[in-house]
């Protein structure tokens, strides 16, 4: 008998660590709120500003539940959970690596061109680092530093800011920033909510949250982040042998004739209610964006309106409200579409 | 109860005159070894093992490769990037394999293994022998270890050749999905990366499928089980709720066969998928030998 207990405690043992193991596989659970030296919003803010972005690697985390509609080759923007690598270099140097199933997209700035490599086709744009028209799509979603910081930039001026806490990020101590729109501001969103590294002071994790839905719309930050500096052949890309190269300026006018679409883009509003209004890229152009070529035909979506501007449609997500006219003119925002109507009569 | 006693005593017995009655580990394992290679399903499940990179590799070369069109949507997996890159050819083929022959080769070999010796009468001989149960269960998983070994070798080898010879590449280096080139060492060692892997999730199926094996005395019974669970757990891992269920299946970590392509190598997929095999290799193990210690026939 002895010898059989022995059997069933070593059993019982290996069943113990199997269940172990399977909870160091399963993903961790929230950590609990550092404590920290409170902080005032307005000090928190400027220190974000002035943060120096040192070298780093890091895997972001995005949580998308925006309601867009599913983009060939870039999972990330459809919604669902998905990783991206992030390096810096520190002075405009940096690679991003979004994988997919099928490839990878890459992204590399040596700090005087960019590239764009697409695993999948193999080809490789090139465009130089000062241009700021041409960032690849979603490229503001990927480095959560460089979003964050734009967005406390952009909505500072309108929003009641505000300290609610600390949280714990990448295993990181971080102040909970968040952002809530001035009563007067008509959005379809309730707050953003930046958590802050205490000691760096960058911006580690962004988060949207919608007028009326409990759930995040977006969450962008990092799931794991170390400082230090980098191998600088990172910051390199040598198109491969076999990859088509092509200039993004080649991209924009692919038969000479079409006009860059910023020139006519123009923004309505400020702060939270900003309203885009420009043209809806053509189908055959490519549009301003590397879009690939499967890219969702807009005239198929959403539901047909009008107004004394024109007739269209609008595409209502959960955070932004898009109407394409019929003669091409496109407005969007993070707005109920009375704004984005009244935007387009301008 | 009383063949409990009866194991124990015997192996009593057998340890008092160990000196020399017991064979040597290696040559039962050799001999177990032999048993199994000599089987012509074996054989024939190498074979078509074989021929999965030999037909990829020449399907590509002959069509001028998948990646010359417009790119979307061209393949399974990774087959789009082995076109001019042949360093590429066998892990994607590693990859298409691991859905479902490789697992169908090792719980093959594993049904023979335990099940397939019971429905021929020759387990119970096995059993009533003078031999401890463990050291059975020992050799039986050796037998599989080595189908389940040679499998992916014959896999990975035949792939590296063919991707070099039939589909070629710029100059024996791999281009990885980031759009870096790696050199032929770096490459290989991706490769033997990937076969090691897969090797381990390999492991992890088969001692699922001796456990079963263990159970029954239909071989059948083993292969529907295995390859039935196999296709169970795709189907939970693609309905969107049960998203919760994903860190427990084995089978949501198999993508993470492409990750040897990324550069800089990300590890995390890689590990965490091991780990999760470990997890069902020692459940498989626990099970097999709980119950091969009870075993009458």
């Amino acid at each position: 008998m002895g010898r059989r207990s022995w059997v069933g405690a070593g059993i019982g043992a290996a069943l113990v660590a199997a269940v172990g193991v399977g909870l160091v596989v399963a993903p961790a659970g929230a950590a609990a709120a550092p404590p920290l030296p409170p902080v005032s919003p307005e000090d928190l803010v400027s220190s974000v500003m002035t943060a120096q972005r040192g070298p780093f690697a890091g895997e972001v985390e995005v949580d998308n539940a925006l309601g867009l509609p599913a983009v060939p080759g870039v999972p990330q923007l459809a919604n669902g959970t998905s990783t991206i690598r992030v390096w810096s270099g520190g002075e405009d140097r940096g690679r991003v690596a979004i994988p997919s199933a099928e490839g990878e997209r890459t992204l590399v700035s040596d700090g005087t061109t960019r590239w764009a490599y697409d695993s999948r086709d193999r080809t490789a744009t090139r465009s130089p680092a000062g241009d700021r028209q041409g960032p690849p799509e979603g490229q503001g979603q990927q480095d959560p530093t460089a979003a964050a910081t734009q967005a406390i930039a952009t909505l500072r001026q309108t929003s009641t800011v505000a300290v609610d806490g600390t949280a714990e990020v990448a295993g990181r101590a971080a102040y909970q920033l968040v952002l809530t729109p001035q009563p007067t501001e008509r959005t379809l969103l309730r707050e953003v909510r930046v958590a802050v590294d205490a000691e760096t002071r960058l911006p580690l994790q962004l988060t949207v949250l919608a007028q009326g839905a409990a759930e995040p719309a977006l969450q962008v930050g990092f799931s794991e982040l170390t400082y230090g500096p980098q191998d600088p052949a990172l910051f390199t890309f040598t198109p491969p042998p076999g990859t088509t190269v092509r200039d993004a300026q080649e991209q924009d006018r692919p038969d000479g004739q079409q006009d860059r679409p910023e020139g006519e883009r123009r923004t309505v509003g400020d702060g939270w209610d900003t309203v885009i209004v420009g043209r809806a890229p053509t189908a055959e152009g490519g549009g301003q964006q590397q879009r690939p070529e499967g890219a969702p035909d807009l005239s198929a979506l959403g539901q047909p309106v009008s107004g004394p501007w024109g007739t269209g449609r609008v595409i209502t997500t959960a955070v932004a409200t898009v109407i394409v006219t019929d003669d091409g003119r496109i407005a969007a925002g993070a707005v109920p579409q009375q704004v984005l109507t009244e935007a387009l009569a301008q | 109860m009383t063949t409990v006693t009866t194991v124990t005593t015997v192996s009593t017995v057998s340890t008092a005159a160990a000196t020399r009655t017991t064979a040597p580990l290696g040559r039962l394992a050799a001999a177990e070894v032999r048993w199994v290679l000599r089987r012509p399903r074996t054989l024939v499940l190498l074979v078509l093992l074989g021929l999965i990179p030999v037909a990829l590799g020449v399907g590509i070369a002959l069509t001028g490769g998948p990646g010359g069109g417009d790119g979307d949507g061209d393949g399974p997996g990774l087959v789009a990037a082995v076109a001019g890159n042949g360093l590429v050819l066998p892990i994607a083929a590693l990859g298409l394999a691991l859905t479902l022959l490789l697992p169908l080769t090792v719980s093959t070999a594993a049904a023979d293994a335990l099940a397939g010796e019971s429905a021929h009468g020759t387990l119970r001989g096995l059993l009533l022998a003078p031999v401890g149960r463990g050291r059975l269960v020992v050799m039986k998983a050796v037998g599989v270890v080595a189908v389940a070994v040679l499998a992916v070798a014959v896999v990975a080898v035949v792939g590296v050749i063919t991707g070099m010879v039939v589909v070629g590449g710029p100059s024996g280096t791999l281009i990885t999905l980031s759009g870096t080139t790696l050199g032929l060492g770096e490459a290989l060692g991706r490769v033997a990366l990937v076969a090691g892997w897969t090797v381990v999730q390999l492991l992890a199926v088969a001692a699922v499928a001796l456990a079963v094996s263990a159970f029954t005395e239909h071989p059948l019974v083993v292969l529907a089980a295995v390859l039935g669970g196999l296709i169970v757990f795709g189907v939970l891992a693609a309905v969107p709720s049960l998203e919760w269920l994903q860190p427990l299946l084995l089978t949501s970590g198999w993508a993470a066969g492409a990750d040897a392509l990324r550069d800089p190598l990300p590890l995390d997929g890689l590990a965490s998928s091991s780990l999760r095999a470990l997890v069902y290799l020692v459940l498989g193990v626990a099970v097999t030998v709980w119950r091969m210690r009870r075993r009458d026939g």
